[in-house]
Parts: structure tokens; sequence; C-alpha cells
């Protein structure tokens, strides 16, 4: 891993590397913040952290089935993202608080 | 027409009936509109089945005959197969007979969602005339599932005060046996698989690959068909949601459970476990027999002591299901006992559903059950006395009527089992069963139909009244009503006069189904068949080397002054022997044949 | 045509039956039910003796095969031999007389209909039972008569006593079919068929052989016997399953002399006597059937002594005489057992139909101790009557009554000194018993028709009354209110009465003189082989043609019997006439002497109170526990076996925390936990 780091250009492992840190932010962030909007963001985060994974396995392979991909995942996360934000509007709504925790009901 | 089409439409028309109720047409909601329908088609379902008896060869009922093939998966070996052969055309016949005269019974009683209930009727319909035609385990599991669901719903929108919890009972009861069913047929296909290399799920396939099996195996196939089968007979102690489920249940769903949906359990285990694991079978038959023998004694001492007429018939039902049990596990070298066991199937079918039809008929007058509530009815009502007295001595099996005949032989079977599985103190104990039947029926009879008149003091809603006991009715039955009950009756004393038909076409079945059973018995206890090596004795010139010996007496050697030892010799000259009995003669056999060769030894 | 005959005895009363059920639809066709069942049961009975007629030897006729596959088969078949057409003209013959006599007797009942199908279907069965080729269709008629004998005890259906009594003999008739069925079992077993011919050919061949001493009896052969015995004696009310007979007189008259004195109840005498080759081969089993008949003869007849209700005298009386047949059947004297069957059709018959008249004139009045010197008012009854009564007390020489029993007897008494002292004390249960008989046979007669003039009329109850509360308004018996009894109308009453008398007393002298029924018997399978299965030290042809080597006081054992009965059938008779017609007060006063007794004989020896306390109560107990165990444990247990499944639900419900973060974090650690196992497993 520190050898890795070592080399000047970036290689394959870089890339992967920050796509990771970005994934286990986004996660981080969706597991330890409670605002609504946060948690969202934080998925989107994780999303980029995937498709930036993607970008570098498509360069690795010299093809262009990861790009492909993410084209795909980058339209769909816009369409989810008008979907669930106008889903966070409603429930704002109906509690006047961002807060998760505030929806429990489907504890057993 | 193509044979195939024949079945093929047998089962699909139900189904399609179905659909027809599901058409957006408003009229189809009223009750009489629905109830004509439903009427019709199931008629036209009898007159299929009809079609279906005119087509089979009655001269070979063993094959399996009509058969269609639907490929499914194929490449899984998922084939839908159907068929009918001796056993189960008779089946498919009770289950259309049945359908019209549940319809007809019904038409007081169910007075909302009337698609529904027509729907799922023949849905129910469908299921088991599925079960009863498969020829793959794959098809006689998803129907034999399936008839779930149309008596779930049957019994949780149609039932009386406690439906719920009775649809609920008898779901998760008979769900949780059908999940070991299912358990047990997946380790079957895999271990053909393993055999053959392929994936095939046709019963005879899976049969005689399965022949391989270890006797362990073959323990945990069979239990794991009996936890399904047990329950669905219901089979004493795992009979408890029956009673729940008939005294909740509408007429229509009594009727069908008693009359259809028990004899799934006997005729899984003959079509499919019994065949499957035969060294399981018989070595599992004797427990079986505690537990069919318990359950014929103490259901029909539970049946005296009730108050609710249902209820005490569904108790009875568990008492002659043990009947079947018993003779269908008794092995016995005729086949009396299974063939009576199946024949049973359609008597109790029969006899029990014009039971429940009689106290329907009472429920939509009286709306109650109870017996210390009416009395004397023979006198206000007495063409249902008629009926109800029918049935009753039906179910008490008095000989001329269909149920004895199912008990005589299934207890002569059971009397006639070889040593180690069933016998006497088995069949003592089923005939003592036969007191308490007469002690139960004739109690209700007895409140029921005979004694003061006594009726409840419930006054019928007006329509329901008019309609059953209006200036059309006859002799206390509404004209619907006697043509509802009267095509059983007349199917019970033609069946208990003449059950030769029926019975013979049985029998090969139930032969090739039970054959290796035998078999492994005769292995296990050395009688009947006993196969008695002869080979070390063998001299020159004799092609006998192992001779199946049965059916002699030679165990009562100076009977009828039969000469066993020069019989020995001269088999040794024919090459056929014939034997049947405990005793062991292969020692005799030995001296005889020394003796034999000796004198052929002098000769030549 | 001759096979066609043979089926038409059986089916031609079903048929009947079939259409006065039909008919009966139409309430103006009700009145045909009666000529259609006399008229179809006359014609089975004159088809039967022209049968009988052309009958050569023992022949099979096959209608259909009833229950038939792989090898095993049963034949709706029918045997006949001279047995079976004796057995078919007491059934048929005395059966068309009584179904003449309820032509009139039933007249008015609004069941009218109802009871002469059953009859019809009670002459199917029993024809059925005495032609069976084989045991299960003789099975067949046993239970039909069983079912049909239900239904006619509790044709008064709303009194609650008849459906009890008919219940009751249902259920204990079933007690004895158990046995029956059971040895149907066996005899497969043993003989691997139930057809009567073959299988009593065997039977007869193994007698024969253990007569030799070449056959050693098998563990079945001994077995059969008491089985069937035990069926026998339930049909035929022995003890201990005679307690049905008496309650059965609830139903109609006619159906108590018909079925339960006449047919039915010697349904089990006619099964010992058929299969007699099998009863040989157990040396128990005729002993057993000996002193069970020689012990039931008497003890009906004690409680007899005491009985204050008219049927009820002629019941007990029919218990006994049963108990006579079989000490016969167990004496190997099987023609005495059939000859006094045929006797005690008539006689019986008639006592019960004249008591049938009584009954009719005092509105249902059974008390005879409301009754007194009727014979005023009903004379031909009264005389009719005492004519039955000499016959059933077996008055010397002229009835046909003393000729059977004393055949029974002195064979009885023939073989206690030949083979067996054992039979020595059943002819002694006997002989007593013929006193007894003529005591309280006579006892009944006196109190009734002599001394001076008194009775009541009978309750409200009865059947006739609700006729007028149904207003029937055809009915002819319009006098009945009026509080004078009256003597029956020739016809269709007394004259069929008559014929009965008739062959009371003709039947006797020439059953006894011209070896009737030991021809019959010589050419069935009731014919016992040979005598000395039970003693085979004795090898002598005792039986054949009643030459016995003993004798017992210088005479003849059969001669010694008939003086001996005879002396005390008139004791009897001279008895009672003392004590029930000549000197009443002393007998009143001697029975308050011995209350005791008298009740507990009035009480038939409390034998229904035991039999409740020793079974009904255990049984219905253990139903109720049964089914207290059925709901609470068994259910109890599969409610905890779906206990199982909801507690673990339960116990992970709390990780269904309901917040997002917790089931993301529980989703990555999942995740992490799955991505380590699969890291792990690579750089294994």
């Amino acid at each position: 891993m520190s050898s890795l780091l070592a080399l000047s250009s970036p290689m394959l492992s870089h890339y992967l590397l920050t796509g990771a840190v970005l994934f286990v932010l986004g996660l981080i962030g969706f597991v330890s913040r409670r605002n609504l909007i946060v948690m969202f963001l934080c998925t989107e985060m994780m999303f980029q952290g995937v498709v930036v994974t993607l970008v570098a396995f498509s360069a690795f392979h010299g093809n262009f089935t990861g790009q492909t991909f993410v084209i795909f995942v980058l339209t769909i996360a816009a369409a989810e993202a008008a979907l669930a934000l106008g889903l966070v509007v409603l429930l704002f709504r109906r509690k006047q608080t961002l807060d998760a925790s505030a929806w429990s009901s489907m504890r057993g | 027409m193509d044979p195939a089409w024949i079945i093929s439409l047998q089962l699909y028309l139900p189904v399609l009936f179905a659909a027809g109720l599901l058409l957006p047409i408003p009229a189809l909601s009223e009750r009489k509109v629905a109830w004509i329908y439903s009427a019709t088609t199931s008629c036209i379902s009898l007159l299929m089945t009809c079609v279906v008896f005119w087509a089979f060869d009655w001269s070979q009922p063993h094959v399996m005959q009509l058969s269609a093939e639907v490929p499914w998966l194929p490449q899984f070996g998922l084939t839908f197969q159907f068929g009918v052969d001796g056993v189960s055309i008779w089946l498919v016949g009770l289950a259309t007979f049945l359908m019209p005269v549940v319809v007809l019974g019904s038409l007081l009683e169910v007075d909302h969602d009337m698609r529904a209930f027509h729907f799922w009727l023949h849905i129910l319909e469908a299921c088991l005339i599925g079960t009863f035609i498969a020829r793959d385990v794959l098809m006689f599991y998803a129907c034999f599932e399936f008839s779930l669901i149309p008596l779930l719903f049957l019994i949780g929108m149609f039932g009386h005060k406690n439906k719920l919890k009775a649809a609920k009972v008898y779901f998760y009861y008979s769900f949780t046996g059908s999940v070991f069913l299912l358990a047990g047929i997946l380790y079957v296909a895999w271990f053909h698989f393993n055999q053959t290399g392929e994936w095939n799920f046709e019963i005879v396939a899976l049969i005689e690959s399965g022949q391989a099996m270890s006797v362990t195996e073959q323990c945990w196939v069979l239990a794991s068909f009996l936890a399904a089968f047990a329950i669905k007979t219901p089979m004493w102690p795992f009979h408890t949601w029956l009673p729940l489920a008939h005294t909740e249940a509408p007429t229509a769903g009594s009727v069908d459970l008693a009359g259809l949906v028990l004899k799934l359990g006997p005729y899984g285990l003959l079509r499919i476990a019994i065949p499957l694991a035969p060294a399981a079978a018989a070595l599992f038959a004797p427990y079986l027999g505690v537990f069919a023998v318990l359950g014929v004694i103490v259901t029909a001492l539970i049946c005296w002591v009730q108050t609710d007429a249902k209820k005490l018939i569904a108790y009875s039902s568990v008492s002659h299901m043990g009947f079947v049990m018993l003779g269908l596990f008794a092995f016995d070298g005729g086949d009396i006992g299974a063939t009576g066991a199946m024949y049973y199937l359609i008597a109790h079918g029969l006899a029990s559903g014009g039971l429940f039809l009689c106290l329907g008929m009472l429920y939509d007058r009286f709306h109650t059950r109870d017996l210390r509530e009416m009395g004397g009815l023979a006198k206000e009502m007495p063409m249902w006395s008629f009926f109800f007295i029918l049935f009753a001595l039906a179910a008490v099996g008095l000989p001329g009527l269909n149920g004895f005949v199912g008990e005589f032989l299934t207890m002569m079977g059971t009397a006639n089992s070889p040593d180690g599985v069933l016998g006497w103190s088995f069949a003592v104990a089923a005939a003592s069963g036969v007191i308490l039947a007469a002690i139960y029926m004739l109690y209700c009879v007895g409140r029921l139909c005979f004694g003061p008149l006594k009726l409840p003091e419930y006054v019928p809603q007006k329509e329901v009244f008019e309609a059953a006991i209006s200036k059309r009715t006859f002799h206390g039955m509404s004209r619907r009503e006697v043509m509802t009950v009267g095509p059983i009756s007349v199917a019970c004393v033609v069946l208990g006069l003449y059950p030769t038909p029926m019975l013979s076409s049985m029998e090969p079945v139930v032969q090739a189904n039970t054959a290796a059973v035998k078999a492994e018995i005769a292995k296990l206890h050395g009688s009947p068949e006993a196969e008695v090596e002869v080979a070390e004795f063998d001299t020159s010139g004799m092609e006998v080397s192992k001779q199946r010996l049965y059916n002699m007496d030679l165990m009562v050697e100076p009977i009828a002054g039969r000469d066993v030892r020069a019989e020995i010799k001269q088999a040794f000259g024919t090459g056929s022997i014939s034997y049947s009995g405990s005793a062991d003669i292969s020692g005799l056999i030995a001296e005889v044949a020394a003796e034999y060769q000796a004198e052929r030894e002098a000769a030549q | 045509m001759g096979n066609l005959a043979v089926i038409l005895i059986p089916w031609l009363p079903a048929l009947a039956a079939l259409l006065i059920a039909v008919i009966a639809l139409k309430d103006k066709l009700q009145k045909l039910a009666a000529p259609i069942c006399a008229g179809a049961v006359g014609a089975s009975f004159v088809i039967a003796m022209i049968v009988w007629m052309n009958l050569g030897g023992p022949e099979t006729v096959d209608f259909y095969n009833w229950i038939a596959f792989g090898d095993f088969r049963l034949g709706m078949s029918y045997f006949l031999d001279p047995l079976t057409m004796v057995m078919l003209g007491v059934v048929c013959g005395v059966g068309c007389l009584i179904a003449i006599y309820a032509t009139g007797y039933m007249k008015g009942d609004p069941g009218y209909w109802r009871f002469f199908t059953y009859v019809a279907l009670f002459i199917f069965s029993m024809t059925t039972l005495v032609m069976a080729d084989n045991l299960v269709l003789l099975f067949l008629g046993w239970e039909g008569v069983g079912a049909c004998s239900y239904l006619l005890i509790g044709y008064y259906y709303d009194k609650p006593f008849a459906v009890s009594a008919a219940k009751k003999a249902f259920i204990v008739n079933r007690v004895g079919d158990f046995g029956f069925l059971l040895g149907i079992f066996l005899c497969y077993q043993r003989y691997d068929t139930v057809q009567l011919s073959v299988m009593l050919e065997a039977a007869r061949h193994n007698v024969e052989m253990l007569a030799a001493g070449a056959y050693n009896p098998t563990a079945a052969d001994l077995w059969i016997p008491f089985l069937l015995m035990v069926g026998a004696f339930g049909k035929s009310a022995q003890i201990p399953l005679y307690v049905w007979l008496p309650d059965a007189m609830a139903g109609p008259t006619p159906v108590s002399a018909l079925v339960h004195a006449a047919t039915m109840v010697t349904a089990g005498v006619y099964l010992i006597a058929r299969c007699i080759p099998l009863f040989e081969l157990s040396p128990a089993a005729l002993p057993t059937v000996a002193v069970v008949g020689g012990c039931t003869a008497l003890f009906a007849a004690t409680i007899a002594l005491c009985c204050n209700d008219l049927k009820g005298v002629f019941a007990y009386s029919t218990v006994s005489q049963l108990g006579y047949m079989f000490v016969g059947v167990g004496a190997l004297s099987t023609d005495g057992a059939v000859f006094h069957l045929f006797t005690h059709a008539f006689f019986k018959a008639l006592l019960f139909l004249t008591a049938g008249s009584v009954m009719h004139a005092l509105a249902g009045q059974l008390d005879i101790r409301t009754m007194s010197g009727l014979r005023h008012k009903m004379p031909v009854t009264c005389w009719l009557m005492f004519v039955g009564c000499l016959s059933l007390a077996g008055f010397p020489f002229i009835t046909a009554g003393f000729w059977s029993k004393d055949l029974i007897l002195g064979d009885a008494l023939a073989y206690g000194l030949d083979h067996n002292q054992l039979y020595l004390f059943v002819t002694l249960l006997g002989v007593i018993t013929a006193f007894l008989t003529a005591f309280y046979t006579f006892r009944l007669w006196f109190t009734v028709f002599m001394g001076e003039e008194k009775f009541e009329m009978g309750d409200e109850h009865h059947h006739e009354e609700e006729t007028h509360a149904e207003g029937d308004e055809e009915h002819d018996h319009d006098d009945h209110h009026a509080h004078e009894p009256h003597e029956m109308p020739w016809l269709p009453m007394n004259a069929p009465l008559v014929v009965l008398a008739i062959g009371a007393i003709i039947f006797g002298v020439l059953g006894y003189k011209l070896h009737w029924f030991e021809n019959i018997i010589g050419y069935s399978t009731a014919n016992p082989v040979t005598v000395p299965v039970l003693d085979l030290a004795h090898h002598g042809d005792a039986h054949g043609d009643k030459v016995h080597h003993t004798y017992i006081m210088g005479m003849d054992p059969h001669n010694f019997m008939i003086i001996l009965s005879s002396i005390l059938a008139v004791a009897g008779i001279a008895l009672a006439a003392f004590f029930f017609w000549i000197n009443r007060p002393l007998t009143a006063s001697l029975a308050k002497t011995f209350t005791p007794i008298v009740k507990l004989l009035e009480n038939k020896y409390y034998i229904d109170e035991l039999y409740d306390w020793m079974f009904v109560q255990p049984l219905k107990r253990a139903g109720g526990l049964f089914y207290v165990v059925d709901a609470m444990i068994i259910n109890g247990l599969v409610a905890f076996v779906a206990w199982i499944p909801a507690m673990i639900g339960r116990g992970v419900r709390p990780a269904q925390s309901g917040r997002l973060q917790g089931y993301g974090l529980g989703m990555v650690m999942g995740v992490a936990i799955f991505a380590l196992l699969i890291f792990m497993a690579v750089n294994r």
C-alpha cells in the first residue's frame, strides 16, 4: 500500500483508493448523521465513490463498459435525487423536522 | 377427440368456469344467477367426467390412460403430466359428482360475495382433480398445496362464528406438513438426478430410481411424506384441526373437506409414498397401525359426548379414516386391505358428505347444530329423516350400503396382514370400533330424528323460511334439497350392492403400488412369500435355482392329508412350489432335496 | 327360470319395499301398502314352496358378483338345501300371515306405509340371511334384519322408551356382530373362502378325520365357533346379550311376533345349525352353547314368573325358548333345534298376535294386573291364546311345543348319558324350565281370561289414541273409545290366527312321528357329522336313528323325557290354575311374604342397571375424558409447537429498531463480514 502511494504518476490503485475513501466517507455520514438531507447527500457520495471506481476500471481495461455504467448510474441518480428530495420535503411537511429518528414506526 | 384432450379439459374446465365468474357482468353477483351459473358449469364438468369414464379402457385399469403432458421448464425436467388409472378415475368422479351437489346445497346458506364463493369452489374442484390425475410429483405437490387456498377462503369468508381462527389453524397446520412433503420430494428428485444424471419428476421414474435408496433414506422420505399426508388424512393425533375446520366451515366447505380433501392423504400415500419407500413402509406399518386403531376407538368415544352435530360427524370422519389407514398399511397377500381402503375413500366421501348436507339443511332452517335443542324431526321432516338415517346407517357400516364394504375389507385386510405388520390384535380393536360407531351414530340419529318433537326457538328469516318450507316442500324438504341428497343416497345404495366394478378396477392399481412393500415384508419377516434358497440342493438336470414359494398350508401338516414331502419332491421336478405361513420349511426342503438327489443317483 | 325363481324369493319383498316407499309419496295410494307387502311375502312363500318341491339336492344359485376383485370373490349367491327351505317356509309363511294380521292391526296408524316398508325390507333381509351362500352375504341379512328391527322397535319414535329400546337392540346386536365379523375373518384365513358350501365341506372332512383321530384342530378351528357364537348369542338374545329383547317389545305387536319371536331371533340358532361342522371341530364349543342355552332358558323363565307386562311375559318366554334351541344345537340335536324353531314360530307368533288383539281391544293396556275375566268379551282371542299357551307350556301329546321340546331334552339327556355328563346338568335346567314355563304361561292366561270381569283401558300415550288425535278420517275403529273391549274381526285379524293355531297343534305329532326334521337335517349342512367329538372314547352312531346305548330307569331317554315333562307340564298348569284362578287372594298374600324375591324378579335381577354401571357409564366417561385430552393435551401440544416460532420471533424483534441508520449499519456490517469471509477464503 505504501509503495503504491510513493509512485508519482497516478495509477489504478490511486483511483480505487479515492473511490473507496469517498464511499466510506459517505457511509460514515449516512450512519452517523440524522438529518434526512445530509443522509441523502451521503448516499450520493457513496454513489460517486462507486462511479470513480467504475471509471478507473474502464480506463484500466481499455473498454467502455464501466463508463457506460457510469452514465446509467448518473442518470438514475439524478432521477432519484429529484424523487428523494421530493419525498424528504413531504416528510418534513408531516412532522416539521428533518430528523430521521422521528420516523420509526416500523419498529418491531 | 384426442384422449389427452379429454383429461386436459377435465382439469381446465373448472378453471375456465371460475374465470367466467370474474367477467364484468353485474348480474353474476346476484345469489340466484351465480348459483344457476355454478350449478350449470359444475354439471358440465360432471358430463366431462362421464366422457372420461367412457374413454377409459376398463380392461387395463392399472395403466395410466388418457395421458397428457404440458412442458413447463423442460430443461429441468419440469413437465406437468397427467392421466388417470383405476383408482384416480373414481376419485375424479367423486370430485365432479360432489361439486353440483355442493352447489345445490348451498343456495340458502351463502348470502354474500357470491362470485367469490363459487369462484373458489370451482378452483377447489380443479385443484382436487389436478391432484388426483397428477403423474408427476411436482404437479401433485402444486395442486395438493394449492387446494389449501380455496378452502382457506371458503372457511374464512363464508364460515360461522370462529371462521378466521378455523381457517388459520387449517392453513398453518396443513402448510407445515406440506413443507416436509416438498423437502421429501426434492430429496427424491435429487436422488434420481444422482442416479441417472437428469432431472425428472415423473412418479414412476422416481419410484424406479428410488429402489436404490437405503432403508434409512427411505425412512426419512416416508416420514416427510407422512408429515403432510397424516395431517391431511387426518390421522390421530394430528387431527385437531379437523373438528374446528368442519364446525366453522359452511356446508359446502365441510362436504368438500370431508368428501374430497381428506382423500388426498391416503391417495398420496398409496400413489407416491408407499411405492417410493417400501422398506420404510414395512417398518412403519405396525406403528401407524397403532395410531390408526387408537384413532378409531378414541375418536369414536369422543363422538359420543358431542353436542354439536357437525363436530360429531367431523370426529367420526377421523374415526373412519383410521380404518382407511389400517387397510392401507395391512399389506395382506390379496391386497384386500388397501383396495378396501381406496374404496372406503369413495364410500366415506359419499356418506359423510350426505350427513353434512343434511346438517346444513337443518342449519338453514334453525340456525343451530346443537343436538340438545332439536328432536323428533321425523315427524315434521320425514323425508329429511329418511336421508339422514340412510347416511347414518351407511356411515355405521350397514351391509348393503357402501360403508360396510370398505369397513369390512379394511378390517379383513388387517386380519390377514402378514406377521409382524398388522394382524389380529389390530383387527379386534378395529372391530370394536364398529360397536362404537353404532353407539354414537344412533345417539345422533336418536337425538335428531326420534323422540318427542322439539324445535329450536329460532325464527327463520322470511326468505329462508319460504324457500325451505314453502308449498313446494316435499315431506319437509324442498325439491332442491331432495335433488341435493337424492343422488348421493342412490350412489350409497348402488355402491353398497354392487361395488365390484369399482373394486376390480382399483385392485390392479393397488397391487402394483404395494408389490414392492410386500416383497420387503417377505424379506423382513419371512412370510407370506418366503424366498427359500434351494440352489444349494440343486442337482444336475434341474433348472430350479431359486424358488418363489407361496400359498400352501404347509405348517398345518395333516390338513386334508397333504403329503408335504411328496409335494416338495414333485416341485423339484416341475420347478414350482407354493408355500405360505410362518413355518420355516427350508430344513425340510434340504432333507427332501438330499433324498431326491440320492434317488436320482440311484436311478442313474 | 328356476334360478330366477330363487332370486325372486328375497328380491320380491325388496322390490315391494321400494314400491311402497315410492307410492307412499302420494297420500291416496298409501293404503295399498299392506296388500303389496303381504302379497309380495306371500308370493315369496309360494315360490319358495315350489322351489322346494323341485329341489333335488343342495344347490347353489348365483345372482351376480357382489364384492369381487382379484382373487377375492363374494357372490350374491344363494344356497338351497332343506334347512334353508324350512327357514324360508317359516319366514315367508308366518311373515305373510302376520302381514295380513297387521293389515288390520295397523289400520289408521299414521305410519301405515312406513310399517309395511320396514316389514318388506325385513323379509328381504331375513330371506337373504337364510339363503346366503357365503358368510358375508349371511352377514348382510344378519345386519339387515338388525337394522329393520331397529326401525321397527323405534316405530313409535315419539316415545322415548321406544327410541332407547331400539338403540339398545341395535347396539347389543352390534356387540354380537363384532364377534361374528371376526369369526368371518378367521374363517377366511382358515379356509381361504367364506363360501358356506365349500367351507363346510372342508370342515366336515376335518371332523371326520378328527373322529378318526387323524386330525389335530388348529387354533383357528378352536376360535371360529366361539366368535360365531358371540354373534349368535347377540342375535338370539342369550346370556349375556339377552337384555335387548324384552325392551324390543316397544315396537308394534305384529313386529314382536314376526321379528322378535318367530324369525329374526332364531337367526342365531340357524347360524349354529348351519355351521355345525365348524362347531364340532372345537371340543369346548358345543358344551358352551348348551350350557349358555340351558342357563338362559331357566334365567328368563324365572323373570317371566313375576313379569306383569302382557308382552313382557312372552318376550322372556321367547328368550327362554331360544335357550332350548341352543341346548338342542349344543347337544348336536340340530333336528330338535330346528323342529322347535319351527313350532315355536307358530305358537309364539300366535301368542303375540292374540296378545296384540287384547292390547288393541284395551287401547294399549299391557299391565296384566288390570285385566281379568276377559273371556266373555273376547272369546275367540281367549281360546286362540289358550291353544298357544298349551303349546308353549308343552301340554302333553296334542301340542307341537310338547313334541319339539321333548326331542331336544330327550336328545340332550341321551347325550348326557352316553357321552358327557355336563349335558345331564343342562337337561336338568331344561326340565325345571319346562315346569316354570307351564306355570307362568298359564299364570298369564288364567289372570287375563278367567275370574271376574275387570279391565282398565290404556292411557292416551298409546298409538291408537294418537291416531284419533291425528284425525285420520278413514279408519273404522271408531269404537275404540267405547269403554268396552271387543272381539277382533275375522278378516284380516282372526283368520291368520286360526291358521297359526292349527300349525301350533298339528306340526308336533307330524314332525315327531314322521321324523320330518331328521330327514330335512339329514340332507343339509346342519347334519352333525359324528357324535363323539366331545368324548372321543365313544364312537357309536348314537344319533342317526335315535337309538341310544344307555337307558334310564329301563326306558329310552326320549320316552323317559316324554313322561317326565308331561307330568311337569300338567302340574305347572294345575298349579297356575290354583294360584291365579281358583285362589287368587292366597297368591296375593304369598307375594307379600316373598316381597324381596318378587322385587328382584320384577326388576329383572337389576341386570340393566348392572350393565349400565359396568359398560355404558365407564365408556361414556372415557369419551368425555378423551374429549378433554383431545382439546387440552393434543391441541395443547399443537399450540405449543406453533408457539415456538412465535417466541423466536419475539426474541429477535428488537433487531428491527425502526431506525434508518440502524438498518444501514446492519447492512454495512453484513457486507463487511461477507467481504472479510471472501477475503479470507481467497487468501487461504
